[in-house]
């Protein structure tokens, strides 16, 4: 019994630390730090938190099986979905995003989760962008890869065009919230009184005021472009790409039969 | 004939410089700090960086942030209203209530701007250390010296970045192939499926040749025994410590949320270790931090050393800017001495030689 | 006791057709064994019987019993079987997992936990058994394909194993890299007594170095004979066997050295006179040239203003070493690479076989693969696409999903969607890279006809035998030079590229020549 409660409990932790670790802007209160000036040190600080959550879920993940298929096509898929990064599409991340998401629903949420993780690692040290960021942005992929692993699961027995629809508009709300979550890491780097600025103690509604104003000029279009664009790739290639790589899953879970 | 070159640093010395480098960017965020991190960054990976694609991502990486720094510059200035020292007035437009009700446009204030350059700046400050290091670090290397528990996952990412080339070739030969079949034509319609897929499916086939090659040479992981359980165990409980060290900053116990955090980093360490252990094997030839590396790794955690001294000293009024009044940021020699350790990589260049045939070394 | 024992095996894939029937088979310890047989006979399932990838890598309904040194596969994964059976594959880029030749041989050796000193010592070992010790530092990127398969082989000896099991292991590599390999094989088992089991295409070079060989067909597995004798009936067997077979000889020749003490003791017939020798007609007209052609690549002047002319009716073959800019000379023609001077002249169509056939395939069946060329041209023409798919003896196959098949059959495939274009002049690029004899035949007779018919077919290609056999004409490439141009029996006469039947008894260049003139004989 303990086998299954643990690695539940592990994932519901970490999503849970990885979220409060990511929105602590929206409940920091101001008696925590004795002067401004360590506000600045807040976004550091969820960056070490991040990296922590990353390094129990990479130690809960280790458990399950990893066997030389799941390494070598992970290995393939991060490589493809890493070098799409370097593809200039609106939103920066539309390429690796559809390739995790179609791969999640393909191979399952375990798979996802960790397609999420490796891939953003890869397209980190292809593009130069390995930083205080980066757990975040695996924790992001990989829950967005898990999810879609989730999604799967129910839209498998769907037929393949409806399928293909779910799975665009999954896509489509994922790319935002990611945007969305990304951008808090260095929101707080600017701290003040204006509108638009953060200042610890503001309360819920005051601090998503104040967010929604900065996200609204400076990322939305940004990100709405770039979670409409996820949609519209994986409409385009998912009636085609969901079989192809169907057909290997059976190697990752090898079912022999002897007589 | 292509020769690795030697890389004179370890890549841990490496990653404890950008973070030595990143401190020392919080802990004195004055512009004129932070330009002077910037400028030793770059000095380093002129003289470091390693042949290819990510060293030119540096200027790149730096301007990109140069350009989002500047852009929340203006959104700042737009929106913030402080009274004092107004440099002018734009004509302002109010926000509907549905976006927050305030005003932007109007009296564009010095202090506030300045203020907003400088907290940009410093986010500049450390995308540019981040992005030398990616450009001087070997990343084979810094795989390889991640903690074995993570074993796997590190080898899923050095297949990848070996993987890349060919993929990259994948994709010429793909597109190429599709012009010939239509005799040096190209028809756009369908393109993107009549690519992709042919990429996909070479990677996946080479995925399986790997794969089928992995198990014949033994590649296994490790089994569910006594440590691994535990180390999955003292996981779960340093989630359930940090978890708790969130509670008890909401509710104002600071100091139990430091223990409770701490007791979560231990924890986490000590599983880390576990797992470590559980796993078999044993890395062929590994690159050891040499005398040298931790020289200067003792240098460059100097900077942040010495500058966490002079805060405790009281002598750090240079190092937070306050442009209200506005006035230039002042600098203090002593200070800007500290930083000059960052530069203790820059002691060694590295070498393009061809490697000669090591000697019969026990590892 | 066999080292390798066979009992009663039969797989079948999941979801898929079986693979094996009632396979029975003993290898003896130290031989080296070579499995012969056509794409999708089964002989890949049988090799990665021998260390357990079949059945617990792919999965699959097993039964029978497999015995290596002792271990019984089904209850031994391959992991436990890495310091009994070493396995290499034929794809000599997907092999290798790690950036630095070095580490990746280790890389068995590190999951074998393997105390450092000794693992020093066996990586020493096996770069030495290769002959690959230069290498060390280099990234796999960095190497030839022949370089890349020994490094392969090197990391599967590392630990040491009894057996080699090798799928094909030259047939992406080039003649040089090939003879590379399989010397290295044959030291391998003759110094250090490792038992090889290889499947290989060219028998030419491999035929000589085995004791033993074993026949796959359909699934079912002959027993293990003496070379000649399993290859005597073989339909892909080197052209010596083929004319020892054909003249009568006992024993049967292996190599061009038998074949010639064969021969001088009961010659074959007589060479044909000026007057019965088949030339070929007068070449009609040009259909594409390249005039003072230069294409230079990365800075490098990889074409030095060649003139090549193509007529219709033609079969060029185009030899070369790696690097002679073959495939550059085909690029340009086809208009996939701009000349850096000189011209290239095109008076009809034509289209680009490239060398790797999944680069094209993209389609859930070979009839909508070979159809959507078609689409792309605007066209619709199920007759083409009926014709195409008949003339390279793939209509069986119009239904099955193109990267489900085997080797030799998806490059047809590939070849069929180019084809049916409708261009007039076809350039091939190693098309008989890993066919096998059917798909060759095939292939070569779909050759003869669109250029009978009034096209024209340029083969970029290392397979003498193939130039032998279809080309009208020969050019030779050298270091981006003409070395050679003129008609087929009268460049490869002269040359090093000289077939295997013309060095045994010139001046016939193939099996179906001296067929030809024994017919003659005993009219």
């Amino acid at each position: 019994m303990t086998e299954r409660v643990r690695p539940a409990t592990v994932y519901a932790l970490v999503t849970v630390l990885g979220l409060a670790a990511f929105l602590y802007p929206f409940w920091l209160p101001t008696g925590s730090f004795a002067a401004q000036a360590h506000g600045g040190d807040a976004p550091m600080w969820a960056a070490v938190i991040g990296a922590l959550v990353v390094v129990a879920l990479a130690l809960e993940v280790r458990r399950g099986t990893m066997n030389g298929a799941m390494i070598a096509v992970l290995a393939v898929l991060s490589a493809i979905a890493g070098l799409l990064r370097l593809v200039e599409l609106p939103g920066n991340n539309a390429g690796i995003f559809f390739m995790v998401i179609l791969a999640g629903v393909a191979f399952g949420p375990r798979f996802g989760l960790l397609l999420g993780i490796t891939a953003m690692v890869t397209s980190a040290f292809i593009t130069g962008g390995l930083g205080p960021w980066l757990p975040f942005q695996m924790l992001g992929l990989g829950w967005l890869g898990a999810g879609a692993g989730f999604v799967g699961r129910v839209t498998e027995r769907l037929d393949p065009r409806i399928e293909v629809v779910t799975i665009a508009a999954y896509g489509w709300i994922g790319g935002f919230l990611y945007g969305a979550l990304l951008n808090l890491w260095s929101w707080p780097f600017l701290r003040g009184e204006g509108a638009t600025l953060w200042r610890p103690g503001l309360g819920f509604a005051g601090t998503i005021e104040h967010y929604w104003s900065y996200y609204f000029a400076t990322s939305l279009a940004w990100d709405a472009a770039g979670a409409l664009f996820n949609a519209l790739l994986i409409l385009a290639t998912g009636l085609a790409l969901l079989p192809t790589l169907r057909r290997f899953a059976h190697r990752l879970e090898p079912a022999v039969a002897f007589s | 004939m292509q020769a690795h070159t030697e890389r004179p640093w370890h890549a841990v010395t490496w990653l404890i410089w950008a973070i030595a480098a990143t401190t020392a960017i919080q802990l004195a965020s004055s512009p004129v700090y932070v330009v002077l991190v910037i400028a030793i960054a770059w000095l380093v990976v002129a003289q470091h960086s390693i042949d290819g694609p990510l060293s030119r991502a540096f200027p790149i990486l730096v301007g990109a942030a140069l350009i989002f720094a500047a852009m929340r510059v203006v959104l700042t200035a737009a929106t913030t209203h402080g009274s004092s020292e107004v440099w002018f007035t734009t004509p302002s437009v109010g926000m509907p209530e549905i976006l927050g009700g305030f005003d932007v446009g109007g009296a564009v204030s010095g202090p506030v701007v300045l203020q907003a350059a400088q907290e940009s700046l410093v986010v500049v400050g450390i995308v540019a250390v981040f992005a030398a290091f990616n450009a001087v670090v070997s990343h084979y290397e810094l795989v390889q010296t991640v903690p074995r528990a993570f074993y796997e996952l590190g080898l899923t990412v050095v297949i990848a970045l070996a993987v890349v080339p060919t993929t990259i070739e994948a994709v010429h030969d793909v597109r190429e192939a599709d012009r010939a079949r239509t005799g040096g034509r190209v028809v756009r319609k369908g393109r993107l499926i009549r690519q992709l897929v042919p990429v996909l499916e070479r990677g996946l086939e080479r995925a399986v040749t790997l794969s089928e090659s992995l198990d014949s040479r033994g590649f296994a992981h490790g089994g569910s025994t006594a440590r691994q359980r535990g180390a999955g165990w003292l996981g779960l409980g340093a989630l359930v410590a940090l978890g708790g060290a969130f509670v008890a900053l909401v509710g104002r116990e600071q100091p139990a949320a430091l223990l409770l955090a701490g007791a979560g980093g231990v924890a986490l360490v000590v599983a880390v270790v576990l797992s470590s252990r559980a796993t078999h094997r044993i890395r062929y030839r590994p690159r050891h931090v040499s005398t040298a590396d931790w020289w200067c790794i003792a240098g460059v955690l100097l900077t942040p050393v010495l500058l966490v001294t002079l805060v405790i000293s009281g002598d750090d009024a240079t190092f937070v800017w306050t442009p209200s009044p506005v006035q230039w940021p002042q600098i203090e020699i002593v200070a800007a001495l500290a930083f000059l350790p960052l530069l203790a990589p820059m002691t060694r260049t590295p070498s393009t030689a061809p490697v000669p045939a090591p000697e019969m070394s026990v590892a | 006791m066999s080292a390798i024992t066979f009992r009663d095996v039969s797989f079948a894939y999941p979801d898929g057709p079986v693979a094996l029937h009632d396979v029975s088979l003993g290898v003896e310890a130290g031989e080296l064994l070579l499995v012969v047989g056509s794409s999708g006979s089964g002989k890949s399932t049988l090799l990665r019987a021998v260390n357990g990838i079949v059945p617990h890598s792919t999965g699959g309904r097993f039964s029978g019993e497999v015995t290596t040194f002792g271990r019984r596969i089904e209850h031994h994964r391959p992991r436990e079987l890495t310091e009994v059976v070493g396995f290499v594959s034929q794809d000599p880029e997907a092999q290798l997992v790690v950036d630095e030749v070095e580490h990746d041989v280790a890389f068995a050796l590190e999951n074998l936990g393997m105390p450092a000193t000794a693992m020093r010592r066996r990586v020493e070992e096996a770069l030495d058994a290769l002959g690959i010790a230069h290498l060390r530092r280099r990234t796999p990127t960095s190497l030839s394909g022949g370089e890349r398969q020994r490094v392969a082989i090197a990391g599967a000896i590392a630990a040491a194993p009894s057996a080699l099991v090798l799928d094909e292991p030259t047939s992406q590599l080039d003649p040089q890299g090939a003879d590379d390999v399989l010397a290295a094989l044959a030291r391998l088992n003759a110094d250090l007594g490792t038992t090889v089991v290889v499947a290989e295409h060219r028998l030419e070079r491999a035929a000589p170095l085995a004791q033993r060989a074993v026949v796959v067909a359909d699934g079912r597995v002959g027993a293990p004979t003496a070379v000649g004798a399993a290859l005597a009936a073989y339909a892909g067997a080197p052209p010596v066997v083929q004319l020892g077979r054909l003249l009568g000889w006992d024993p049967q020749p292996l190599t061009v050295r038998d074949a010639r003490a064969r021969a001088a003791e009961r010659p074959g017939p007589e060479a044909p006179t000026g007057a019965d020798s088949d030339t070929p007609a007068a070449s009609g007209d040009v259909l594409a040239a390249a005039r003072a052609l230069t294409v230079e690549l990365g800075g490098r002047a990889v074409l030095h203003g060649i003139d090549v002319a193509v007529h219709s009716g033609e079969v060029v073959g185009l030899l070369g070493r790696n690097g002679a800019g073959k495939t550059t000379l085909l690029r340009a023609l086809a208009g996939l690479r701009e000349p850096s001077r000189g011209s290239v002249e095109t008076r009809a169509r034509v289209s680009y076989v490239p060398q790797d056939p999944s680069s094209l395939l993209f389609s859930p069946t070979v009839r909508r693969e070979v159809a959507e060329t078609l689409a792309l041209l605007g066209r619709r023409d199920d007759a083409a696409v009926d014709a195409w798919l008949d003339r390279l003896g793939i209509e069986h196959l119009a239904d099955r999903h193109p990267r489900s098949l085997a080797g030799g059959e998806r490059q047809r495939v590939a070849i069929a969607a180019v084809a049916v274009g409708g261009a007039e002049v076809l350039l091939l690029d190693e098309p008989t890279r890993g066919m096998d004899a059917a798909s060759r035949h095939a292939l070569e007779r779909a050759v003869r006809d669109h250029a009978a018919a009034g096209g024209a077919v340029v083969l970029a290609t290392h397979d003498v035998e193939l130039a032998a056999r279809c080309a009208t004409r020969v050019v030779v490439l050298g270091d981006g030079d003409v070395v050679a141009d003129g008609p087929g029996p009268d460049v490869l006469s002269g040359s090093l590229f000289a077939p295997q039947v013309l060095r045994v008894m010139p001046p016939f260049l193939t099996v179906s020549d001296v067929e030809a003139a024994l017919a003659r004989e005993r009219r």
